[in-house]
This record gives C-alpha cells, structure tokens and sequence, in this order.
C-alpha cells in the first residue's frame, strides 16, 4: 500500500463535542500507554469514521495498485521474474483481503466498500492512476513505490487501532521480498545494456512527480489532523513521511547513476531535511478526482469483474452462511 | 476503452454494466494458525466464505502463503462464544460465573487473549454442556497466573480442521523460493557494477 496520502474528511470543532468526556479520557488516556484500542471498545465516532475512510483507501489501494504490475505478469522478461511478479501481485491482493477484513470490525460490509470503490465514491492511492508503459514502469513500482508504501506501513503499524496493526504486521513481513525483489530488478536494468539504462531513466522521468505525491499534499496546504496524530490513526505528517523515504531512496537511486527529474533535489545538511520542487498539487487534485490518464480503466477493470465474477458468487451462495462483523 | 494491458483489450468493456445486486455476501470465518508443532494454534484473521469447506482453502491462500505453519483450522464466527473483554486489572475470568451442566457434555475448545492488541491463544478442552459453562470450567481448568483479556469457547464439531491427507498442501512451500527476499540477492552484482561505474 499506499498511501500516505490518505484523503481525511475535513474535521470541524464540533465533530467530538457530543462525546462523553469521561469515555473520551479513558480513550485517550489507553492511546497515550500505548495500548490498542479493540473493536468492541467505545470510541469516538470520528475515530471509527475516519479509520473506516483510512483503512479502506489502503485496501482499494493494494487492489487496484495489483492493476499496473499485474499487466506485466505475462510480458514479464523470463520465466523467474513472471513468478515473482505473480508472487508479489497475488501478495498485494492478499494484503487487500486482511486490511478490508480489518475495516469490517469497524462496521463497515465488505460489500459496501467494493461497491464505494466500483463507484468512484472511495478513493485509492493516486499512484495507480498512471500507466505503465514499460518493464521499467513496472520495476519502478515494485521498488520504488512499495519503498514508499513501507515508510507508510511500518509507520502505522505503531497506531492504535489493533486489527489494523495486525494486519500491518502481517503485511510489512511480506513487503521486505517486494522490496528486494524491485531493487533486483532495478540493478539488472542499471547493470545491463545502454537501452536497459534509458528504460529506467525514462520511468524515473514518468514516475517522479506522482512518487513525489505519493504522500500527500504538503503540510502547508494538507486539513488539519492533529487529532488524528494524536489518536495515533495517522502516525506521521505527509512531509515528514515523504521525507523519511527521499533520505532512504534518493542515495540509492543516484548510486545507480541515474537522473531525478528536479534540479533543487538535495539535503540540507544543516536542518538534515530534503530540499525539492514543491509537487504540483494542482495535478494531485485533478488525478484523484478523476481525471487521471487511468483512473476510468482501473475502475471499469473492477467493474468488470465483478460482473463476469457474479455468477459464480451467485452459484455459491449458501443460505445457510451469514456474513457478520469479523471478531477481531 | 484502449488500454496498455491487453488484456484489458480482450475484455467486452461496455461501459454500462447492470447494476449490482446488495448483499450477496458470503459467510464470516474465523482463522487459526499454528506455526510449529507442539506451539498453540493461535488466530490469525478471517476470510470470507460459502461455506466452512471453502473457507478453509481460502484460509490455506491468505494466511499459508509461506512457511509460516504446520496446520490451520477455521470456524463460522458465529459458533464463537466470546466473554467480555477487559482492561488493566480485570480478568476475564472475574466476569464468569457458575453454570450448572445442561445435559449432554460435548468438546470445547478454549482461548485466551493474554495482550491486548495481539492474538487469541488455544489453551485447552473442556467438557461441557454449553458454551457458558465451558468458560465456568476453562476457569476452573485451564485459568493460571497469567492475566486474560478475553475468552473464546468454541464447540470442537463446529471446527474444520486440517486432516492428515490435508497436509500436503504445504509440500510445495520449500520450493517457492521465489516469494522470498533472500532469493534476490543483488548485492555483488550491485557491487561490481558500482566499481565499474568509477571507472
Ligand atoms: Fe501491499
Ligand atoms: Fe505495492
Ligand atoms: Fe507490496
């Protein structure tokens, strides 16, 4: 996953002011020891509101981010990469199945957020919304973009919300083979022919602006989620996320000898933080309201899905099971 | 639509499909895993299924991918009887009181959260006529010094769990190196393309 960049409702004064304030210290104070919260415990409703919203943009993210790579599976280059490639996409779609899981003990049907996302009403990491063209498109992602999306989770599998955590655990286990995984790809095309190179210098080209977006808008312009850190439902701020992964990646992909496409990139080495072009956070906002290069794609290939799938759920269906709210 | 995946090219895409039918859901399963032989099987997640037999083979894909186990079970969560949950303190076992015997005494299997914000542990069989008085005796039984958060009973007949001819679903694990990180070492030729690259 991905995302950093979770979209939050917009918090108003007034979203906790109808809470019982004695259950709220009691929340808060279990937050504070660093204990998780379950889900039959109380909470505030903004909490589960906006777990709910963080959870399912996470799940619809591993499910449509296995879209771009699951398109080079049978072009992948040789029969070992074609079975790591499948490995890591079933992975991302086995990553969506735990966290959907974990949004349902929040109350939340597994049904109604396939059909949220089939609807364009749930959003998902604008990442996907680009194309890959290339084998490098695709190696980009599998290093760099679950780079990133590692940040992100290990960063939550610190907050409060315990399924969530566990699902997290899980997940970032099977994220350290995507990571390798990518990198081998990488080096094989930095280490390989003249044309090799150019592929993945062009995919850097391509992918900068949408990895730089990865994490979300900066703080500056980014709705106010103090309470959100504070409830440990986000960890920590976009800038400081994007941060963490330019100190980690940057070095790594400028060892290789490649170009990144941004003349100001460089460490400050006095504040120890990185410098950059501010994103364009115009073309951030118009990608993810839905006018991306593959945003209609992506959605009509779940549609479709689900249409050509439905009758074999409906051939399978069993009066006799029930779908209820998940224990834990 | 023209895509780049061509497989996307290959499929009808109308652009209008019929609406969605609400609520074709399937069934709610509760997964446990034991990781080694002789280790308490302990919870794992849940999938979701037409049925329990399905369940466990979707169970096998979600949580087995690796090898992380020798043996998993699952059970519809509705035949999962769950205690309150406590805090700080406060054992689960205080919330429990005596249950007289109903009849017939049938196989229960207990579990024990000892942390919150981790998983559920088997800790033993009881016999019992009903799920209340299984946890009345789990209390009696299988309680010890350890603090419990929460108490599972699980009738045993209700559990699928893995048969002996079940077991070479796992065979093939060793092999799929692939899906490990140590299978991509790209360190020396990493090394020898940095040196080259000085040059
Ligand atoms: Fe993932
Ligand atoms: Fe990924
Ligand atoms: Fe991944």
């Amino acid at each position: 996953m991905y995302g950093g960049g979770n979209i939050f409702d917009e918090i108003k004064p007034d979203d906790v002011a109808g809470e019982d304030s004695i259950k709220l210290a009691e929340f808060e104070a279990r937050i504070d020891r660093g204990e998780k919260i379950e889900p039959t415990d109380w909470m505030p409703k903004l909490y589960r509101k906006q777990l709910i919203r963080m959870i399912e943009q996470h799940a619809h993210s591993e499910i449509i981010g296995a879209l771009p790579e699951g398109t080079w599976i049978t072009r992948a280059p040789g029969f070992k990469r074609k079975m790591a490639l499948m490995a890591k996409v079933q992975d991302e779609v086995g990553h969506g199945q735990l966290l959907y899981s974990a949004a349902e003990t929040l109350g939340k049907s597994r049904e109604q957020m396939i059909d949220d996302l089939i609807n364009g009403k749930s959003k998902y990491s604008n990442v996907f919304n680009y194309p890959t063209f290339t084998w490098a498109d695709c190696c980009f992602i599998s290093w760099l973009v679950d780079a990133g999306a590692i940040v992100n989770q290990l960063a939550n599998a610190k907050g409060s919300y315990g399924p969530y955590c566990r699902a997290l655990e899980r997940i970032c286990a099977e994220e350290s083979f995507h990571l390798k995984y990518g990198h081998h790809c990488v080096i094989y095309l930095a280490s390989g022919t003249q044309k090799q190179r150019d592929m993945f210098q062009e995919a850097i080209y391509r992918w900068w602006p949408p990895m730089m977006h990865f994490f979300g808008p900066s703080d500056k312009i980014s709705v106010h989620t103090e309470i959100l850190m504070k409830w440990k439902v986000k960890m920590d701020t976009n800038d400081n996320m994007r941060n963490q992964f330019l100190d980690m990646y940057v070095p790594k992909i400028w060892e290789l000898g490649f170009t990144i496409p941004d003349p100001k990139l460089k460490k400050n080495t006095a504040t120890g933080r990185w410098e950059y072009t501010e994103p364009d956070w115009d073309e951030f906002k118009r990608v993810i309201n839905g006018g991306g290069p593959c945003n209609k794609e992506r959605l009509e290939v779940r549609r479709i899905a689900e249409e050509r799938g439905r009758w074999v759920r409906e051939a399978l269906r069993a009066p006799k099971t029930e779908y209820i709210t998940p224990l834990a | 639509m023209k895509s780049l995946d061509p497989r996307v090219n290959r499929l009808p895409l109308t652009g209008n499909t019929s609406p969605k039918v609400l609520l074709d859901q399937f069934g709610t399963f509760e997964v446990f895993v034991q990781a080694k032989a002789g280790k308490p099987f302990q919870h794992e997640g849940v999938v979701h299924a037409p049925n329990l037999e399905m369940s466990y083979l979707l169970a096998k894909e979600t949580f087995t991918r690796r090898f992380t186990c020798v043996s998993i079970y699952v059970v519809d969560t509705r035949n999962v009887h769950v205690s309150v949950l406590t805090e700080d303190e406060d054992n689960a076992y205080n919330h429990v009181t005596e249950v007289a015997s109903s009849g017939n005494k049938v196989s229960f299997e207990i579990f024990h959260l000892f942390k919150r914000g981790k998983q559920h542990q088997h800790a033993g069989t009881v016999e019992a006529s009903n799920p209340n008085e299984a946890l009345w005796l789990a209390s009696k039984q299988l309680k010890t010094e350890k603090q419990v958060f929460n108490i599972w009973a699980i009738h045993t007949d209700d559990i699928r769990f893995t048969h002996q001819d079940d077991l070479d679903l796992w065979h093939t694990l060793p092999d799929k190196k692939f899906r490990d990180a140590a299978a991509y070492k790209g360190g020396d030729k990493l090394k020898s393309f940095l040196e080259e690259l000085k040059k």
